[in-house]
């Protein structure tokens, strides 16, 4: 027998882990915060169907793409990314633990930090396969209303679509790594997402620089919608980076975070609760 | 002990604790080829041993090689050794089947090698029917030997199994027990743990004592068997008369002490098999009365311990 | 050497009435969790606006000047608003493992097989929960009114605000209500603290990301209703007679928040359970 490589590991960790992750109840919770948007999506396109309300701002009236957009930001970008990363991200070891299953990887010839990636890997797979599938519905419910063109908009969807993989990838490895390293990653993950980022972005200077967030929103092809306090606050300082060294830094937290979680995972010793 | 060969397990003042509670203390041992049965009661640091000895756990001083290497950070070893832990956790949703081709992939077999050596380690432990059923809907004692044939199907040099038989029911221990055998008889070794004699008395001859994080005794099981007999040991009769029990017992010089109560008698004998043998033949002839009960509270390893602590 | 009896011995203690296990559960409970240093230091962190507050009280009172900074019913509402910040995250670490943790123990069919009810040990865990809420809601609340009349050295502002008491007390405990309850009932359906940590945050940022999506599309904030925080901002306006900021008539938040308590209770009784019957 030879030992697998690091990445060969990783892949048959993946197999192993992924039918789990995707038939667990977490799944059920993800596909209702998922199927949430497209629940919406449906409903305000059976409200423009009957003909109830035209969707208007100050009398304009607001077309398919623009709610689609606001969407992108308010329940995607927001709330479904950044959720899933901490709901599967500090997932990834601590549920090994906490369930006593991580001694039967542990005790097989493969480097520990393996066991991580290829979770990891089970964690993107199946958080892609649920949400562009949801992002893709709601683009069809929605952007046809107002007879905006399903062709035209269609590059921004894959845009959307790159940008959430790619936040879901990032958000991952970060709180891969939080999971990895601390005791009570949860909350220092519901901290981070919801509340350093939501205020690092309000500041004006550097601060902001230090979330993930920054980054992503620079990459979004849609408008920012301000109606609420914090949004308007927000893009009132917003100073999006360029999209090539928003890509460079996301790439840099990615596989920053993925090659620390590794190696926490490596060196770090789980006792597991008696 | 003298091992004659390299040993398998060599544990150089290994300590190790959890913040302030010690789960190993100073440890220096080298455990031989064959079977050893690591002995002792709950709490001891058995589990924490063998946690130590698979590389789960780094060891907070000294240091443990397994076949002459330091097992943390070398998992390469673990092609030689398999691992029955003792708690009761599975990827439930998976079949049996399943979680040992699973887990056999990752010591490097292809699927379809994989897949016969898993099946052949679930005709080992009995388990061949339910293989395509779900790990959860398993009972307790097929979990246990799901678990042990985690630990087999790689075919490993040494297995390590911590509490394999608790849980069993008698018919999976005689199994189990002769599985553990046949391996040692087939060159292979293996560290058991268990916290009753008579199981791993049942296994091998060779054990090793731990109490209270230390290794007390090593060697021969008959040798503690003999200790636990010199030991001054304490029974308790509960008769119809036990006043003229007593004035039987005190004809005997094995008789160290006496304690008579309303309804029972209490003995200490400093030599357990004659007593119990007139004992028996009191009760059957019933001369000093009907005997009604007759428990030994110290006829357990904990008073063996008491002693060799002393 | 005497034999002391190793065998079952019968307890002959006293015996208190039946229903007052819960103080038993409780009084264990807030003991296990207040011995944690970094739960302690949250609570220490969610006392610090308390003390901003008293600052600026001693200022208004001390100097004429800073007459801007004078406590109004506004500031007590303001308060207890941001106190819901320290609520949320008290209520996932206090709270996520009450009962998940048992339940990974086995230890419900171990409690419930004692001399005790269903209700008394859900009352036990809920009043941990919200001995810890109130902590950093209505005690540091009504304290603040007191460190009012302390500076201002007079009853007057008390005297013209007489509502204050009973509004901080109605909306602290309407808020300590929910918290609990939904905390409980989610703790309830897993095993895993930290799951049903992440899912009291889902619902909560959920239910006010959907909020936030819908009345920017529809331009109204009268669905205010479908979002668990605005529920208790348009109370919390009504409770201290502010003008309400959601267009939602304040009946149907009362009744959400009401219906979600008792959606929870309905959860607790089917979860709660010594053993669990699949059919």
């Amino acid at each position: 027998m030879r030992a697998p490589s690091y990445w060969q590991a990783s892949l048959r960790i993946f197999e192993l882990s992924l039918g789990e992750m995707l038939w667990s109840r977490r799944t059920i919770f993800m596909a209702l915060v998922v199927g949430s948007p497209v629940l919406l999506a449906g409903v305000i396109r059976a409200i423009e169907a009957a003909g109830i309300a035209g969707f208007r701002v100050e009398s304009l009236r607001i077309n398919g793409a623009t709610i689609f957009g606001m969407l992108i930001w308010v329940l995607y970008l927001r709330f479904i990314v950044p959720v899933l990363g901490i709901f599967y991200g500090t997932a990834l070891i601590a549920d090994e633990i906490e369930d006593k299953t991580i001694t039967y990887l542990f005790t097989r010839p493969i480097p520990r930090g393996a066991v991580l990636v290829g979770k990891y890997l089970a964690y993107l797979t199946c958080t892609i396969l649920v949400v562009l599938p949801s992002v893709m519905l709601v683009y069809f419910l929605l952007v046809p209303i107002g007879s905006a063109s399903l062709v035209s908009s269609f590059p921004s969807l894959v845009t959307d679509l790159g940008l959430l993989a790619l936040g879901l990838a990032v958000y991952g490895s970060l709180f891969g790594f939080v999971g990895a390293r601390l005791k009570r990653p949860v909350v220092f993950g519901l901290v981070f997402a919801f509340g350093w980022e939501q205020a690092a972005l309000i500041f004006p200077g550097y601060l902001r620089r230090f979330t993930v967030a920054y980054y992503l929103q620079a990459l979004v092809p849609h408008a920012m919608p301000e109606q609420s306090t914090l949004g308007a606050v927000q893009a009132l300082f917003r100073d999006a980076p360029s999209g090539l060294v928003s890509l460079a830094w996301l790439a840099l937290f990615w596989l920053g975070f993925l090659f620390l979680a590794a190696r926490t995972v490596e060196r770090r010793e789980y006792v597991l609760e008696q | 002990m003298t091992a004659t060969a390299q040993p398998l397990v060599e544990a150089t003042t290994l300590s190790k604790w959890y913040g302030q509670v010690i789960g190993l203390n100073d440890v220096t041992v080298s455990v031989p080829a064959g079977v050893t049965g690591l002995l002792g009661p709950n709490g001891a640091g058995k589990s924490t041993f063998m946690k130590l000895m698979t590389g789960q756990l780094k060891p907070s001083k000294g240091t443990i090689a397994v076949f002459g290497e330091p097992i943390w950070g070398h998992p390469h070893l673990f092609f030689r050794i398999g691992f029955c832990p003792e708690q009761d956790a599975f990827y439930e949703s998976m079949t049996g089947l399943e979680w040992l081709t699973g887990l056999l992939r990752l010591n490097g077999l292809d699927e379809k090698s994989a897949t016969t050596a898993a099946q052949h380690s679930l005709v080992t432990v009995d388990l061949v029917e339910a293989a395509d059923k779900k790990i959860g809907s398993y009972s307790k004692g097929m979990r246990q030997r799901v678990k042990l044939a985690q630990a087999i199907a790689h075919d490993p040099a040494l297995l390590i199994l911590d509490e394999p038989l608790a849980g069993m029911d008698p018919i999976g221990r005689r199994k189990t027990i002769r599985l553990i055998k046949d391996w040692a008889r087939a060159g292979k070794s293996v560290i058991v743990s268990s916290h009753i004699l008579h199981e791993i008395e049942a296994m091998t001859s060779n054990i090793l004592l731990i109490h209270n994080g230390r290794i007390l005794a090593e060697g021969d099981v008959h040798q503690i068997r003999d200790l636990i007999d010199e030991h001054p040991h304490t029974v308790y009769i509960r008769a119809q008369h036990p006043r003229e029990l007593a004035r039987t017992f005190l004809e005997h010089d094995d008789v160290l002490s006496l304690k008579v109560e309303s309804d029972a008698v209490v003995v200490q004998t400093a030599r357990p098999d004659a007593f119990y043998s007139r004992l028996t033949d009191l009760a059957a002839s019933s001369e000093s009365g009907e005997i009604a009960e007759i428990t030994s509270p110290d006829d357990n390893l904990q008073a063996v311990f008491q002693y060799l602590v002393k | 050497m005497p034999i002391h009896d190793q065998s079952y011995r019968r307890y002959r203690g006293g015996k208190e009435k039946p229903g007052a296990a819960w103080v038993v559960i409780a009084t264990a409970g807030i003991v296990s969790t207040i011995r944690k240093r970094k739960f302690l230091g949250l609570l220490l962190f969610a006392w610090l606006p308390f003390f901003i507050r008293a600052v600026q009280i001693y200022i208004a009172s001390s100097y004429p000047q800073a007459s801007m900074l004078k406590p109004t019913a506004q500031t007590f509402r303001d308060f207890l608003g941001q106190q819901q910040m320290f609520v949320f995250f008290i209520t996932i670490y206090a709270g996520a493992g009450l009962i998940a943790n048992d339940k990974r123990a086995n230890a419900l069919q171990i409690y419930l097989a004692k001399p005790l009810g269903r209700a008394e040990y859900v009352g036990g865990k809920l009043a941990i929960l919200a001995c810890f809420l109130l902590l950093v809601t209505w005690v540091p609340g009504i304290l603040l009114l007191f460190v009012e009349m302390a500076f201002s050295g007079s009853a007057t502002f008390i005297k013209s605000n007489l509502t204050l008491i009973p509004s901080i007390t109605v909306f602290s405990f309407l808020s300590v209500l929910l918290a609990s309850f939904t905390m409980i009932a989610l703790s309830s359906l897993s095993k895993s603290s930290r799951f049903v940590g992440i899912m009291y945050a889902a619902v909560t940022f959920f239910s006010d990301a959907n909020f936030e999506a819908l009345r920017h599309v529809l331009r109204t904030t009268s669905i205010s209703w479908m979002s668990v925080p605005a529920l208790l901002e348009q109370m919390g306006d009504v409770i201290f007679r502010q003008p309400p900021r959601y267009d939602t008539p304040w009946p149907i938040s009362l009744l959400v928040i009401l219906a979600l308590v008792g959606v929870s209770a309905l959860v607790l009784e089917r979860k709660v359970r010594g053993v669990e019957v699949v059919t």
